[in-house]
């Protein structure tokens, strides 16, 4: 239960007071509506007594009666008797009451912390009070209980009056009648012969106050100066005062009247049954419910009626000006008031309420001798009690027996009412417990939960310690009153007493239990308002219940809404709203959302309703889908009013879901594909997914570029360009746009709920900062969808570019992004905004980064513009997409700068340096349509020449020289004017490895002018290239054997062999008919192809499928070079020995570039072309094969972990090396024909010719004997056998040619391989005696034929 | 005739928010959320008391709330929930999406029709 402003005991005393009633005269009342107010309003602020009265109880003792308050009513009769319930009009009036009580926006909330829930409400509920109040005051006076009857009369006569006695009298006789007539049952009184107070009225500005104290001379004279008064008033007259600052007392007692009439009034208008109600500014309290069936009173009714229509229709009239009460009273008038009161309550009320107590008191005294129980006993016995009777006779009775008025059971109750109005609790109590007693054993419910309440009340205001409060009996009386007796006002009531007072103990779960209670269909204003006060109460328990509050306020709400207190209804979820709030409870959030929502717009507060459906609407709902639709519904409705005709500021649209970090930001224009049969660069495009490696690539890439045109070294501010933007890529600094280009946002959208979302018009809004100025500017650019109309199908994620064109100011400037949609939705189409606010990537260096979520900036949206960069566009011309291993072909590129800014530097980068190369406009003139078949190569005229004999051409060095993989692009005068366009041709060359190859190609280009923020731009290109296979070319050197001074044309001492096996490995059968070997050359700075060894001479080499071919060439080293060589040999002996190592490897090292080129007859459609290319073969040792191919890298496997130590490592075999240190050769005859028949041996004389290649001295065993473990010595029969000295041991000075004449002798014909001397070697300064064979594999045949 | 008849079965986190609530009669889905979220009070004043009493001892069911629930129905519903806490891959606090939790809980729930 919510506080209060008034304490407890001053709330359940106020709501028990002596009722007084007023009856003026009609001249009276002319003077007292002088100040706006009729008499009992007029009295009204002064009710309350301010100085402590005494009463005399029945054993005489004095009693204080402190703090007295008073109510004073004009006195209206009704016909309506006692009703269990309200009537519609109070029930109106009440729910007027709490209508016009509504929190003030600034009031005083509180914060109540409860676990972890904080809560922010206001602790009081003022139209909780207010309705309290106006309940107990509308409460009709019952038969069982005499609290709210009137206790005395006040006869009020102005002194204006022709004869004012006589009028007493009049008024005085009309009470009687009133009373006593049996006409009228309400109101009611309590004791038959009623104090009459008689009041003389004296007007101050008119009457003759000479005359007033005549009269009122007269009336002390008639009634006794207890029963009389001369009240004077109305000191100053209407028109003076105005300047003059007098409180108003009335307006805090009167205001919620007049409220009442306007609502009446304007209601009025509608409902003809009201127009009764404004008479309630006469009738005093608020009670306009009693309707006057008579007018005897009320003479003037009809004319103030209508002086109030009027005034309801002229809202000018002063009549009706609030805050004008008590316009001609004095100060000193409200002195008189009071006093008047005053002197009226001690000298006439508590005199006449004493002696009343006292005579009932003597009743029931005298009737003491008789025991209660005795009494009831004996009218059992006899039968002759009139109690049962009557319950039998009056069949209304629906609680047991009603008592008729005078009953001698009720003398008692009427005489602890009296008790408990002049706060004599105790004796109130005990007269309250005693007729209890006897009600319940009258089995008079009504009666009984009378007492039993009141008992309640009155052992509470006893307070202290001398009773203990009796909270049953509360409990008691309100099921009684509800179940047996069905009266929900008494109930109520007592309900309302009951809670205060638990809470005023703390007991707030049993106060909220009892309010929960008391909740039931019949009223939505009390339940709503009870429920309220349940809920307060559990947030108030020592452990607050806050979960239960919030349902209460739900239930509270509910009943509000029902009961059309909108606004109360609204404050109650949304104070509910503070537990459910976040806390996952998402169908209970969605209901109160939506209730919050539909609340606050039929209050018309549309804002908050288009929040609220906006929570619904964004929290991920559990609704079904049919739910949802009809929320999201709902919100387009209220969005869509709340917009009205206001479209200047775009609200934001909680829908659809904005994936902000999927932003992608693409500077630039959307490439263009091809143009004819031009094909454009790829460069970026939104289509790419990001790649974080090809991202690495690219910028190692751009690095390079960078690098080769500032020197060599790349700047220390090189920031790798960043074309399209995306989460993944470095945002922390502000992207740079150029001025006139256009910038495509790309934005992803998500529909959380299950229904779908219609699209349209989309488009982007900017924000655009002159850099320097202050100024900003909003500006919309139309934009272009890709659709008119897209739904965002149920929990799709769709992705829209969105083009934002062309930006005009060459300055810095700051952008910002929003998106501005339309939504859609069947008929409902709403406009709005969205914000895309991109969050940077979460922080996690320091402490608080990583205790709090932080997030880094991300400047993705806001870049920076600035002036005119060139554009260059880069198109190729019959870019082959597939080629042979090697093929060469022709292909254009064309370098356009489509900007207005010339643009220089133009230099390419790419991950395959070797697949192309620039040919120059000046060697290749030949446009690309002419270039159908021509040939790469240039055909050169040679003087004729054997055919063996290889032709020389020395190409200078620098034609081969590249730096790095960067190449600066040989355009005209190196600067690409605006709009100029130029092409080159490009000889591109298919990649040695079979299968497709990405390569990539990174253009750089810089703006003439120097000194801009974009220092370069870049633009990239990658293509895919099928290669397949050609030909496989292996190559492989070996020492030729003829010593040098066999050397019949003779270059120089030594000579290389060079074998070449080429074989067409193509597969592709179809196309390709044969290759051919057009030339061989040798590329290299120490060796030339000398001499083309070829048994079939002079035939062109052709290859067709699957066929292999054997070239064989001689190198020579070159002459020039060969001195060097020499040179070489005046190294110091002393070095010899360390590093003959060196030297020994040196001998094997050869390098020998073999390029191959061949000629493809390929057949395509019906067409034959002649494709051409060239294989290259790096020979980099002796006798190791070199092949055209490399070797593809087989992936290495994953090496697993072993745990076994390592093999031993082998022994260490003597260095290759030393196997060549002597070069051996054998002559001899290459056929012999001996007559075996004749004689059984031939003898063929061989020499063996030792020639030293080292430059060290060298010894040599020469074996000649057959190696007994060889598998030829097997047989035996077809070998042969060296006759002479078998072994000789020689030394070999340094380059010396040594010949040893040997002899073999045959036993019969055959092919002989006499290669099988042994000969070992090693340097003589060596000490190891570690000799290697010196022996060569080739096979030394010799052919001995039978004569 | 299945024994074990609740309409809705929910595992609230001790920070208030529904971890797994589920109930049989779906149109009346907001009613027991409501009804649910409303007994927290109840568990917490009992849990106050318990922790009152018994200090450390830890009890976890509480006792009736209202005397139409089963202590087998609890442990049942605790061993699955115990299960899902196991779940390394659970992340507590998170709400409860277990095909096995689920399945209990159906088992326990009022068979419609």
């Amino acid at each position: 239960m919510a506080q209060c402003v008034q304490s407890v005991q001053e709330f359940v005393q106020d709501s028990f007071v002596p009722m007084v009633a007023v009856l003026c005269s009609e001249e009276a009342e002319r003077v007292t509506r002088k100040n706006n107010l009729n008499f009992a309003e007029l009295l009204r602020p002064f009710c309350r007594l301010t100085s402590e009265g005494h009463i005399r109880d029945p054993s005489n003792q004095l009693q204080v009666v402190k703090n007295l308050r008073i109510c004073v009513n004009n006195l209206v009769t009704s016909p309506t008797t006692t009703s269990t319930s309200l009537s519609p009009a109070q029930r109106q009036l009440l729910s007027d009451v709490v209508s016009s009580c509504q929190p003030q926006e600034s009031a005083v909330t509180n914060v109540v912390m409860a676990g972890d829930y904080e809560l922010n409400f206001s602790v009081t509920t003022p139209w909780f009070e207010a309705y309290r109040e106006n309940f107990l005051q509308s409460m009709p006076a019952s038969d069982h209980e005499f609290l709210n009857h009137y206790l005395a009369c006040l006869l009020v006569v102005s002194s204006t009056e022709a004869v004012p006695v006589e009028q007493f009298l009049k008024l005085s006789q009309e009470q009687h009648r009133i009373q006593h007539s049996g006409e009228y049952t309400n109101p009611k009184w309590f004791i038959p012969n009623t104090l009459k107070y008689y009041v003389l009225l004296h007007d101050m500005c008119e009457g003759d106050e000479q005359r007033a104290d005549v009269v009122y001379e007269d009336m002390k004279q008639k009634y006794g100066s207890q029963g009389c008064y001369l009240l004077k008033m109305n000191s100053r007259t209407f028109s003076a005062n105005v300047d003059e600052q007098i409180p108003d007392p009335w307006s805090q007692y009167l205001h919620k009247n007049n409220l009442h009439n306007q609502v009446n009034i304007a209601n009025s208008s509608t409902c003809t049954g009201c127009f009764k109600y404004s008479c309630n500014n006469y009738s005093l309290e608020g009670h306009p419910l009693q309707l006057d069936s008579s007018m005897a009173n009320l003479h003037n009714l009809s004319a103030v009626h209508t002086d109030l229509k009027k005034g309801a229709k002229d809202s000018n009239s002063p009549a009706c000006a609030a805050g004008s009460h008590g316009a001609c009273l004095t100060l000193n008038d409200h002195d008189y008031i009071r006093q008047f009161i005053q002197e009226f309550t001690f000298r006439g009320l508590l005199p006449h309420i004493e002696k009343t107590i006292r005579q009932l008191n003597d009743q029931l005294v005298s009737r003491k001798g008789l025991s209660r129980s005795l009494f009831t006993a004996t009218k059992k016995w006899f039968g002759g009690g009139k109690a049962p009777e009557k319950s039998i006779s009056e069949p209304k009775s629906t609680c047991g027996l009603l008592y008729p008025p005078e009953a001698p059971e009720l003398q008692i109750r009427k005489m602890a009412d009296l008790c408990l109005l002049v706060q004599h609790y105790d004796l109130a109590y005990s007269c309250y417990h005693t007729a209890k007693k006897d009600f319940l054993s009258d089995q008079a419910m009504l009666y009984a939960a009378g007492a039993l309440e009141m008992a309640a009340v009155s052992a509470f205001l006893q307070g202290g310690a001398s009773r203990p409060y009796p909270a049953h009996y509360m409990d008691t009386a309100i099921q009684t009153y509800r179940d047996v007796c069905k009266n929900m006002v008494l109930a109520e009531r007592c309900a309302l007493l009951s809670a205060e007072i638990l809470k005023s103990q703390g007991k707030y779960s049993e106060a909220a239990t009892l309010l929960i209670k008391m909740t039931s269909e019949d009223s939505d204003l009390r339940s709503a308002l009870l429920l309220e006060q349940a809920a307060h109460c559990f947030i108030n328990m020592r452990n607050p219940m806050v979960r239960k509050f919030a349902f209460h306020m739900i239930l509270s709400g509910h009943r509000f809404s029902k009961a059309g207190q909108r606004r109360h209804a609204l404050r109650c979820y949304c104070q509910a709203m503070q537990v459910y709030k976040e806390r996952g409870w998402s169908l209970a959030e969605d209901h109160i959302n939506f209730t919050i929502g539909r609340q606050s717009f039929t209050l018309r507060q549309p804002e908050e309703a288009v929040t609220a459906f906006r929570q619904i609407l964004i929290n991920d709902s559990r609704q079904t889908a049919k739910q949802q639709g009809a929320f999201l519904r709902e919100y387009l409705y209220v969005y869509k009013s709340v917009l009205g005709g206001n479209e200047v500021s775009l609200p934001q649209l909680p829908l659809p879901c904005i994936h902000s970090s999927a932003t992608r930001v693409y500077f630039g224009h959307e490439r263009r594909l091809a143009e004819g049969e031009k094909q454009a660069a790829t460069h970026v495009s939104l289509d790419q997914e990001f790649d974080q490696d090809l991202s690495a690539m690219w910028c190692h890439l751009e690095e390079q570029l960078v690098a080769s045109a500032n020197g060599g070294v790349v700047p220390v501010n090189f920031q790798p360009t960043q074309c399209c933007l995306n989460s993944q890529t470095d945002n922390l600094r502000h992207p740079l746009a150029v001025v006139e280009e256009p910038i495509i946002v790309e934005v992803t959208f998500r529909n959380p709920l299950k229904v779908s979302l219609a699209l349209s018009s989309l488009s982007l809004l900017w924000r655009f900062t002159v850099d320097g100025s202050s100024s900003s500017k909003e500006m919309t650019e139309e934009t272009i969808t890709n659709e008119e109309t897209s739904a965002v199908g149920v929990g799709n994620m769709n992705k829209y570019a969105l083009r934002n064109c062309d930006l005009f100011s060459p300055f810095r400037n700051h952008m910002d992004f929003l998106l501005f949609t339309d939504q859609q939705t069947l008929d409902l189409m709403v406009r709005g905004k969205q914000d895309l606010n991109i969050l940077g990537p979460r922080l996690n260096l320091t402490k608080e980064d990583k205790m709090s979520v932080r997030h880094g900036p991300d400047r993705r949206l806001n870049p920076i513009i600035t002036a005119p960069m060139p554009l260059m566009e880069v198109f190729f011309l019959q870019f082959p997409t597939a080629l042979l291993c090697g093929e060469i072909r022709k292909a254009y590129v064309e370098f356009c700068n489509v900007s207005g800014v010339a643009l220089c530097g133009l230099r390419v980068v790419s991950t395959h340096a070797a697949f192309f190369t620039f040919g120059s406009q000046a060697t290749t003139p030949l446009s690309p349509t002419s270039a159908e078949n021509c040939s790469p190569y240039k055909t050169v005229a040679t003087p004729l020449q054997r055919a063996s004999e290889a032709t020389e051409s020395l190409v200078s060095a620098d034609d081969f020289r590249q730096p790095s993989g960067v190449i600066e692009i040989p355009i005209d005068g190196s600067i690409l004017q605006p709009g100029q366009s130029t092409q080159l041709p490009l000889w591109l060359r298919g990649p040695d490895q079979e299968g497709v190859h990405e390569i990539n190609f990174l253009f750089y280009y810089e703006s003439a002018e120097k000194g801009l923020k974009i220092s370069h731009r870049v633009l990239r290109h990658t293509v895919f290239i099928c290669a397949s296979r050609s030909l496989s070319i292996q190559a492989s050197a070996c020492r030729s054997s003829v010593p040098p001074h066999h050397c019949l044309d003779e270059k120089g001492s030594s000579g290389t062999l060079v074998f070449i096996d080429v074989e067409n490995i193509n597969t592709n059968e179809g196309g390709v008919r044969e290759f051919h070997i057009v030339q061989v050359s040798s590329s290299s700075q120490h060796w030339r192809l000398h001499k083309y060894i070829n048994p079939n001479k002079d035939k062109e080499c052709k290859l067709g499928s699957r066929e292999r071919a054997k070239l064989c060439f001689r190198a020579i080293f070159s002459e020039h070079e060969f001195h060097s060589s020499e040179s070489q040999g005046s190294v110091p002996t002393e070095n010899r020995s360390s590093d003959l190592t060196d030297i020994a490897k040196e001998c094997s090292e050869l390098d020998l570039n073999i390029i191959v080129i061949w000629k493809a007859y390929v057949v395509e459609d019906n067409k034959q072309l002649i494709l051409e290319g060239q294989l290259h073969v790096a020979l980099q040792t002796i006798g190791k094969e070199a092949t055209s191919l490399t070797a593809k890298e087989v992936p290495q496997e994953m090496v697993l972990l072993k745990f076994k130590s390592d093999l031993p490592p082998p022994v260490i075999l003597p260095s290759a090396e030393f196997c060549q240190l002597i070069k051996t050769n054998l002559h001899y005859p290459e056929t012999c024909t001996h007559p075996f028949v004749q004689e059984s041996l031939c003898l063929v004389p061989v020499t063996l010719t030792l020639s030293n290649c080292s430059l060290a001295q060298v010894d040599v065993i020469i074996d000649l004997r057959h190696k007994s473990s060889s598998p030829e010595s097997l047989e035996v029969h077809s070998s042969f056998a060296w006759v002479g000295q078998s072994q000789y041991k020689l030394q070999l000075k340094p380059k010396e040619v040594l010949c040893l004449t040997l002899q073999a002798c045959f036993l019969q014909a055959g092919v002989y391989n006499l290669n099988t001397p042994r000969v070992f070697a090693k340097p003589s300064e060596q000490s190891i005696m570690c000799e290697t064979s010196q022996q060569t594999a080739t096979p030394a045949l010799i052919v001995i034929s039978n004569a | 005739m299945n024994t074990n008849m609740a309409v809705c079965i929910a595992v609230i986190a001790k920070e208030n928010y529904p971890l797994y609530i589920r109930s049989v009669p779906t149109q009346n889905e907001l009613k027991f959320h409501y009804t649910v979220h409303t007994s927290l009070d109840v568990v917490e004043e009992k849990i106050s008391a318990v922790g009152k009493a018994l200090g450390d001892q830890r009890e976890l069911y509480l006792g009736l709330l209202y005397p139409t629930e089963d202590y087998k129905m609890f442990r049942k519903l605790h061993n699955s929930f115990t299960d899902v806490m196991c779940n390394p891959f659970h992340n507590p606090g998170d709400t409860i999406q277990s095909k096995a939790f689920d399945g209990i809980v159906s088992g326990m729930m009022v068979q419609t029709a």
